[in-house]
């Protein structure tokens, strides 16, 4: 089964967040990694791979240095690489993300497409839908675990009670969740391969994107501004001689919390 | 500019209620008014639902009763949506930020062509449209958005906005959805529920949520014991989650779930940054940590410097008194 994974490159959380007031855009000058989320979609790839064969490419729109994000996931066991790259992107919404991404895997062999349930900055968890919508194939997301029978899967959704199982045939578009597997560390052996490993660039007119759905223009919704919150301030603290419990609920009635 | 107008929530629906996001969307799309209120709800058996939309105030609710209805699943119900936005014409689409919320508003704004705007905490009216406000970056950065084309999808993060009841009969439009058969491709095998009478921590009001500091696996029932007394929702940072002292489906911050609760009582949890990303917007923080220099003291509300495996019993007692005292 061919397998296409989605990867993002996202700042690290501990990295400050920017946004600059000209354009609103995210200031991507500072640490990056692979959005934590698609270790898991990139590891049921391999997993998947090792079990019933198949290519796993690692499928990537991001600025130039996101090659970083198709690296990794190419250590640790992918293929091949696309990325997505081209000024007239920047500062895509979810859903014109959503566009260029369903385009970039027609150019792509798949079976299934697997993303990570959200991404850790941009955060919507809505672009595993809108693609599959795009493509016109199902769309199985939040997975706890996937089975591959033949060209059909066999997974778990999560829900807040437990879990529903469904079963599906390829193609199709799923997003997996954190739990779903261990990922993997790159090894040194891998990481040194992943460097000769093939990865084509793409621009927007090699995928012949029509450019009024894409970028900050093409885009639907607008940031009309930003601010940062008021910060939460610590309240009062106390050292439990005791009566801390006590305390606490008179806190809470206080609050008419309980 | 267009004759779109009125407000369309997508009902969640959840064992014969509708989820609390719901009522509270119908809630908030009644203030802004500017056209009818419509709703619509997919499922097996409607009526729960459908009385419950007319509690709220809903002036129309579209109703699709189908087998195929049943159990989510994305396909069929972004369906059921698109054929509701053809009959009532809304200029805004308001869905559950849920899981099955943001398959259906992403897959209908990409049907639609439809701007889509995400987790929003804050609904205005304008001139022509409307604005929203997003947390982003774990609740860091603030931001005001608006769509540039209608109608506009959006999805509401729970719990943010009021709900109040406002009984009307509503109008009741049943629709026929023809299904697109490449939904339909996906069969439910099985619905597997093993924790029944679980509070969903997304929509709970007050939740308890336990870290490193409990020391052991074994200890969290001390956790679990408080949230059952405050009726809340049992939460858990990624440290135990790792541990697998806990599943990850409790897992507040970063890589886990992103809470907005009345009450949010961490305890044993140091406050990094990844779980202050999840839980930060809540309305009010108790604290309790063995470490006097642990970060979640420095946006907690009410903190206390103590062992959480004497004060966490002990509080759980009072509260239990509390109650037998009312």
């Amino acid at each position: 089964m061919n397998i296409a994974v989605c990867v993002k490159q996202v700042i690290d959380t501990e990295a400050e967040k920017k946004l600059d007031p000209a354009s609103w855009r995210l200031d991507r000058n500072v640490t990056c990694i692979l959005n934590p989320y698609d270790e898991y979609a990139v590891e049921e790839a391999l997993r998947i791979k090792e079990a019933h064969g198949g290519e796993v490419t690692a499928v990537c729109m991001g600025p130039k240095k996101a090659e970083d994000a198709v690296r990794k996931a190419l250590a640790m066991g992918a293929d091949k690489g696309v990325i997505v790259t081209d000024d007239a992107l920047a500062g895509s919404d979810a859903q014109a993300t959503a566009y260029v991404l369903a385009e970039a895997l027609k150019g792509v062999e798949w079976d299934l497409v697997i993303f990570g349930v959200r991404s850790t900055d941009g955060e919507t968890g809505c672009v595993p839908a809108a693609v599959a919508e795009r493509l016109g194939v199902p769309l199985l997301s939040t997975l706890a675990k996937v089975e591959v029978q033949g060209s059909n899967i066999s997974v778990h959704r999560e829900t807040e009670q437990g879990y529903v199982a469904y079963e599906c045939p390829t193609p199709a578009v799923i997003s997996v969740i954190k739990g779903i597997n261990e990922p993997r560390y790159p090894s040194m052996k891998g990481i040194m391969g992943a460097k000769k490993k093939p990865i084509d660039a793409k621009d927007a007119s090699a995928l012949s994107l029509d450019t009024s759905q894409v970028g900050q223009s093409g885009s639907k919704t607008r940031v009309l501004s930003a601010r940062t919150p008021e910060p939460r301030k610590a309240g009062e603290k106390i050292e439990d001689d005791g009566t801390g419990a006590q305390k606490i609920v008179e806190f809470l009635a206080s609050q008419k919390l309980v | 500019m267009s004759n779109q107008s009125g407000i369309l929530v997508v009902a969640e629906p959840k064992d014969g209620k509708l989820a609390n996001v719901t009522l509270e969307s119908i809630t908030q799309a009644r203030a802004l008014a500017g056209g009818p209120v419509s709703v619509v709800v997919a499922a097996a058996e409607t009526a729960p639902y459908v009385a419950a939309a007319g509690r709220y105030g809903a002036d129309r609710v579209y109703v699709v009763e189908s087998p195929e209805a049943a159990v989510f699943r994305p396909g069929p119900f972004i369906d059921v949506v698109a054929a509701a936005v053809a009959a009532a014409e809304p200029a805004l689409i308001l869905c559950a930020g849920s899981p099955d919320g943001r398959d259906i508003a992403a897959g209908c704004a990409a049907r639609l062509g439809a701007g889509l705007l995400v987790d929003i905490t804050g609904l205005e009216a304008k001139d022509d449209g409307f604005v929203t406000t997003h947390p982003c970056f774990g609740g860091t950065v603030i931001v005001d958005k608006d769509a540039t084309s209608t109608p506009v999808v959006a999805t509401v993060r729970p719990n943010v906005f009021a709900r109040e009841e406002a009984p009307k009969e509503p109008e009741v439009v049943n629709l026929s959805v023809d299904f697109a058969p490449a939904g339909l491709l996906a069969k439910v095998l099985d619905v597997v529920c093993e924790n029944l009478g679980i509070v969903s921590l997304e929509e709970a009001s007050v939740i308890v949520a336990g870290g490193r500091g409990v020391g052991k696996a074994e200890n969290f029932k001390l956790i679990e014991e408080l949230a059952s007394e405050l009726g809340a929702a049992v939460g858990a940072s990624r440290a135990i989650v790792d541990e697998g002292w806990v599943p990850h489906q409790i897992q507040v911050g970063q890589t886990g779930k992103t809470v907005s609760p009345q009450l949010y009582i961490a305890c044993g949890i140091s406050g990094a940054i990844q779980h202050a990303a999840g839980m930060r917007t809540a309305k009010n923080i108790v604290a309790i940590n063995r470490d006097p220099e642990a970060a979640i003291f420095n946006f907690a509300d009410y903190g206390v410097v103590g062992d959480l495996l004497t004060i966490v019993p002990a509080l759980t007692e009072e509260i239990r008194k509390r109650k037998a005292a009312s």
